[in-house]
């Protein structure tokens, strides 16, 4: 599987270690790793927001399983390019020659990263408001994705940082946890405006493949089916049969 | 082994060791008190010494005279590094802790009435004003400073407490009033009965100065550091009627306002302490977690999924509460029910801000004050 992400939003591979060779055992190895570290805070990172208007993606929206990503079909792709990648290696071991391709990582944090994703991806219904000013994708079971429609946004918060924006095709969320994981959202909506696609990439310094699950969410009337959750700070996710009326 | 993560952690680890050396240096509680320095002009500064927590001391009554006194609405400190959610929140504490001082004043039995009050005036001898430093649902670090009319300044104190269980209500927090009280209570008794009543009658001059200050100027004499009364009216005085009861009429602004935030506390209550008990919770699992982060480096790196889970569930965890509680912060921001009161007969509403609800009425006030001066000369 290729990265296929803007450039823009590949936050995770410049922190990526393969893109920088490490003298390992020399004292330099900590500065290097520093200024790596330095420059992956997320700090760095100024994305711009597109002058290109946003479409409309207000609505309910539910994930169509036909036509999203399996994770574990993911899984199996991402481990057969592993495997590919070994092959090159040894390939190249046998003939004598120099190899530079991409890192292969901890096999380990790659089977992580999967099971994080079935879980970053696993809200099966998304409700999302947008107007003139702000975008709020609210996902069952997780905190809502919020952005600006004015400006980029970077924030920092006690336990990680949150950067979005729209880039002109799409809204793109990022975020950063303090020990290296990353979890990026990219969310398009078809030109007819009945779907809309998550994108969510995740990635690991301690990998140099990240793990991408597409999810295509449709239209869906809350009204039609026959019962409404809410989330509830006391009693938690609360659900009624009754009649509810669409906003 | 990647060596991201374990650099990630060390440096992760010296800046909490860095932001916790200097919580603890001028923060954690209980701390014993720092002998105190002189202040500035300004209202609040970080400058103040360092309170301890204490138990309340209280009266058998009211000490004679009774003093009125006002508890200001917090001020919200402001941090660049703050999040507007952590603003949002802060301007929520801003109305309910004001409401814990008043409680704790009113418990110990030593004061006269106690209001909360938007800003700081002459409408009772003494003020509190108070302001949020460090409120993180874990840490809260306040400034307070206590004032009266004359201008002198009682003393001013920081306040730190650190809640590191979750507790089930704000009860817990409001201990850390105890020592404004205690204080309060000390200098009150070291003045004499006579600088006591100097003092309330002096207040009721500043006030009846600021309707009318041609006619009340005079009383006062300005030319001390501190304001000191020359000479009082005489009790029969119909402008000083007049004036106690444009006061009485404040009064009933204050305790309007004091009856919207006795409902903020009992709405907004049960939701600040889920945000703290949130907060208290994932700042101990910070803890936990840089001790976990730090024993796994020289281990094997078995834990790759636990580690990404528990750092992507706490996160969660902690963005959904903060966004409930933002909602409900917002929710209340946006309220800010105009208050509505009855004067002879007439209905009048205030709208907006708080603060300029209460410019308003003083304004109003006024106006009636010099409205019933001009027809009676």
């Amino acid at each position: 599987m290729k990265r296929s992400f803007p450039a823009d939003t590949r936050v995770g591979e410049h922190c990526g270690l393969e893109k920088v060779a490490v003298p390992h055992g020399s004292a330099l190895t900590a500065l290097v790793l520093f200024a790596i570290l330095h420059g992956c805070g997320g700090n760095d990172l100024q994305p711009e927001m597109s002058a290109v208007p946003a479409p409309d993606f207000s609505g309910h929206w539910e994930v169509d399983y036909a036509r999203s990503d399996s994770v574990q079909n993911q899984l199996n792709s991402t481990f057969r390019e592993v495997q590919r990648e070994i092959r090159r290696r040894n390939d190249a071991a046998e003939k004598g020659a120099s190899y530079h391709g991409p890192a292969l990582g901890n096999v380990d944090t790659l089977f992580a990263l999967a099971k994080m994703a079935e879980l970053v991806v696993e809200p099966a219904l998304l409700h999302i408001d947008q107007d003139a000013r702000w975008i709020r994708i609210e996902r069952e079971n997780s905190f809502a994705l919020v952005c600006s429609l004015e400006a980029a946004q970077n924030e920092a918060n006690r336990l990680g940082r949150e950067i979005c924006w729209w880039d002109g095709q799409q809204w793109n969320f990022i975020i950063q946890l303090p020990d290296g994981l990353n979890v990026a959202h990219r969310f398009t909506r078809s030109g007819d405006g009945n779907s809309v696609a998550q994108r969510t990439r995740l990635s690991d310094p301690g990998t140099g493949h990240d793990f991408v699950v597409t999810r295509i969410f449709g239209r869906y009337d809350p009204a039609q089916r026959g019962y409404s959750c809410t989330e509830t700070l006391s009693r938690g996710r609360v659900c009624t049969t009754e009649n509810i009326e669409t906003e | 082994m990647s060596m991201v993560p374990v650099l990630r952690t060390l440096i992760l680890k010296f800046c909490l060791s860095l932001c916790w050396i200097c919580l603890s240096a001028c923060a954690a509680a209980p701390t014993p008190s720092v002998e105190g320095e002189g202040g500035d002009e300004t209202a609040v500064t970080p400058s103040a010494p360092l309170a301890a927590l204490e138990p309340l001391q209280r009266a058998e009554g009211p000490l004679w005279p009774a003093l009125d006194i006002n508890v200001a609405v917090f001020e919200v400190g402001s941090e660049a590094a703050e999040t507007a959610a952590y603003m949002a929140v802060r301007t929520l504490e801003s109305r309910l802790l004001p409401g814990l001082l008043r409680e704790v004043l009113v418990r110990s039995d030593q004061w006269g009435v106690v209001r909360v009050v938007p800003t700081a005036s002459a409408l009772a001898p003494v003020n509190i004003e108070s302001m949020i430093v460090v409120s993180d649902g874990r840490d809260l670090i306040i400034d307070v400073r206590v004032s009266d009319v004359t201008g002198e300044e009682w003393f001013r104190l920081r306040l730190a407490y650190r809640q590191d269980e979750p507790l089930d209500d704000l009860s817990a927090l409001s201990q850390i009033f105890n020592v404004v009280s205690n204080r309060m209570g000390e200098f009150w008794l070291e003045r004499t009965a006579t600088e006591r009543s100097r003092l309330i009658s002096t207040a009721g001059m500043v006030y009846a100065r600021e309707l009318a200050p041609d006619v009340f100027t005079d009383y006062l004499d300005e030319a001390s550091p501190v304001l000191t009364l020359k000479r009082v009216p005489a009790s029969d005085d119909p402008m000083l009627a007049r004036v106690q009861r444009i006061k009485n009429q404040e009064y009933l602004f204050c305790d309007a306002m004091d009856e919207q935030l006795g409902l903020l506390l009992e709405r907004a209550g049960p939701t600040y302490d889920l945000w703290r008990e949130a907060a208290i919770t994932q700042a101990n699992w910070l803890d936990q977690y840089e001790l976990m982060a730090a024993s796994r480096s020289s281990g094997p790196e078995d834990g790759e999924f636990s580690r990404m889970q528990a750092e992507y569930s706490a996160y969660r965890s902690y963005r959904i509460q903060e966004q409930a509680l933002l909602e409900l912060a917002e929710a209340l921001e946006s309220e800010s029910q105009p208050v509505v009161l009855t004067m002879e007969d007439a209905v009048i509403t205030l709208e907006g801000t708080l603060e300029a609800q209460y410019a308003t009425w003083r304004e109003l006030l006024r106006e009636i004050f010099l409205l019933e001066q001009g027809a009676l000369l």
